[in-house]
């Protein structure tokens, strides 16, 4: 029942609560940000980030250093901090932090197909894979010719198994058919997050509706603008919105039809908090709407904390750590590129 | 007289030459100049496209290693004698080749029923022409967005449109290399053309050797 978490929430989440709470303190902050724009070139960026908790994941790595090194490293540290708090972790709290790393397992899925579509090494294609989405079959991906092999060698026996009900079909694997099973994939997977928290009932359910949504309504618009001018068809891409959200179903069939930035503006105008966002932007330009979407998301995500007794930090931990490692790789490459003018075109300060 | 007149004559001819090869000289300065602005903006799209879609989805791991026939070809037009080429070699970019359709889809191809003629002719016959003249330039800018998306699907088919501006920047810094590589060229031959003159004039003043 809704309010009486306080009783029991502590016997088995008090402990991780407080170990996310804790790492979710460590979070750079406006100042690491500002001596961090400062930098001229990426040994400085790794020499203030050794004073950081990033220090030891950097500290070994020699000069010149790249800037997808830099993510790597720091990669590998929320990895870690994932790591020791799902083996702490008891149910049902162990299954949502699994939740969690479905969408980089559906993201890696799609990375090794294409790439043995494109003739690329196995193995090559393994290092480039997200840690956190990693599962013990995954390299024999590379076998499978189409959907359903994919489905029947490989993907049966992971937990992206029930989201593959509505993309099996004989065709070959090809570009497109690729790109319509990672984002069916995504849906399905954001759907059964969402019926998951609603399951778990109380202010779990409450605070992660609101972030899931957010999140869904997200990829219908993201989806909507990158498949302006492309093969994508009306119907099709409508299939790939998400059935929740703020948008569905009305904003959904909205979406469905714009043929340019400005309709998906006049569309989502007319909710009140993507008013917000869109008006942040100026007529026929969608440069910035990454960063607005990106600053709202984490004003909801540092939301999630300033209330107890519920898994919605953990998530909000997870997402604010990718927004932080999104911004260093950004400041790496203006740094890099000798653009530090630009840097503060998609740096989003989290608090 | 005819002498003072045929040396000036020599003269303009020369100060021609040396102007036509420092004008050449500015415009490759100038066109090379142009060229780093583009190539940051590109670099700087193509790490916004990163930033947006995902380190790990535009990645070098995504490229297609299958055998494939190149979308943009750089043809070379000279005259070739023996060993080296004699005159001024010429570069032409052949943008955004299908494999389906071997010729260029470059926008730069302007259709025949584009040309204007002189001389009467009906409106309607005009109109007809103009709008033949759209549909081809439609067709032609179709098959260009269809070669353009192909080249992107490696990195999937709905990518964000900052990998579609990088592209774009991409584009544009290799017509502007092909273009210097042109005016290189003439640069050159303009240059061997006054060193021609000048050893011409040398040898006019110190004589024939005996």
């Amino acid at each position: 029942m809704y309010g009486f978490e306080a009783l029991t929430f502590n016997i088995h989440g008090g402990y991780l609560e407080a170990i996310v709470r804790g790492h979710r303190a460590s979070l750079l902050t406006a100042s690491d940000y500002n001596n961090l724009c400062q930098c001229e070139t990426l040994d400085d960026i790794k020499m203030h980030l050794s004073a950081t908790e990033y220090g030891p994941y950097l500290q070994n790595e020699p000069s010149p250093l790249h800037t997808t090194t830099i993510v790597e490293k720091c990669t590998l540290k929320l990895v870690d901090e994932y790591k020791s708090m799902l083996c702490q972790a008891t149910e049902p709290l162990s299954t949502f932090l699994e939740y969690i790393t479905y969408g980089h397992m559906i993201d890696n899925v799609v990375l090794i197909v294409t790439g043995t579509l494109h003739e690329r090494d196995v193995q090559e294609l393994l290092e480039k894979c997200h840690p956190l989405g990693m599962f013990d079959s995954i390299a024999t991906l590379a076998v499978a010719q189409n959907m359903r092999e994919l489905y029947r060698l490989v993907l049966v026996d992971t937990p992206l198994a029930p989201y593959f009900s509505e993309c099996i079909t004989s065709e070959d694997l090809d570009d497109m058919n690729i790109e319509i099973m990672r984002n069916t994939l995504y849906k399905a997977y954001l759907e059964d997050f969402y019926r998951f928290c609603q399951k778990l009932g109380g202010a779990t359910a409450e605070i992660m509706s609101d972030l899931l949504a957010f999140e869904a309504d997200r990829r219908a618009v993201n989806i909507t603008i990158n498949s302006i001018g492309t093969e994508l068809t009306r119907d099709d891409r409508r299939k790939l919105y998400s059935n929740f959200g703020l948008l569905y179903p009305y904003g959904h069939e909205e979406l469905a039809i714009c043929e340019d930035v400005d309709q998906v503006r006049a569309a989502m105008e007319k909710y009140p908090p993507y008013q917000s966002i869109f008006s942040k932007l100026s007529y026929g330009e969608s440069q910035m709407l990454d960063k607005a979407f990106y600053e709202e998301e984490v004003k909801r995500l540092c939301l999630a904390f300033e209330q107890q007794f519920h898994y919605g930090v953990f998530f909000a931990y997870m997402r604010l750590r990718e927004q932080e490692i999104r911004n260093l790789m950004w400041i790496s490459e203006c740094v890099a590129q000798n653009q530090k003018s630009r840097v503060h075109d998609s740096v989003v300060f989290i608090f | 007289m005819a002498e003072g007149a045929g040396g000036a004559a020599a003269n303009g001819g020369s100060d021609e030459k040396v102007l036509d090869f420092l004008d050449s000289v500015d415009s490759y300065l100038t066109t090379m100049e142009s060229l780093a602005p583009i190539l940051r903006q590109g670099w700087f799209d193509l790490a916004s496209a990163r930033h947006s879609m995902g380190v790990f989805r535009v990645s070098s791991a995504s490229l297609d290693l299958k055998d494939h026939s190149a979308s943009t070809y750089l043809q070379m037009v000279g005259h070739e004698s023996d060993d080296s080429f004699v005159g001024q070699p010429s570069f032409s970019l052949c943008k955004w080749a299908s494999a389906d359709n071997k010729s260029c889809c470059s926008e730069e191809e302007i259709p025949d029923s584009q040309l204007r003629h002189r001389g009467t002719s009906r409106l309607s016959e005009n109109q007809e022409q103009n709008s033949n003249g759209d549909d081809s330039l439609k067709t032609v800018d179709d098959l260009v967005k269809k070669e353009r998306a192909k080249t992107l699907s490696v990195f999937g088919t709905l990518v964000s449109p900052k990998l579609r501006t990088a592209q774009l920047s991409f584009e544009t810094a290799l017509e502007v290399l092909v273009e210097a590589a042109n005016i290189r060229s003439s640069m050159l031959s303009a240059y061997s053309q006054v060193q021609k003159q000048m050893e011409d004039t040398r040898e006019g003043e110190i004589g024939p050797i005996p």
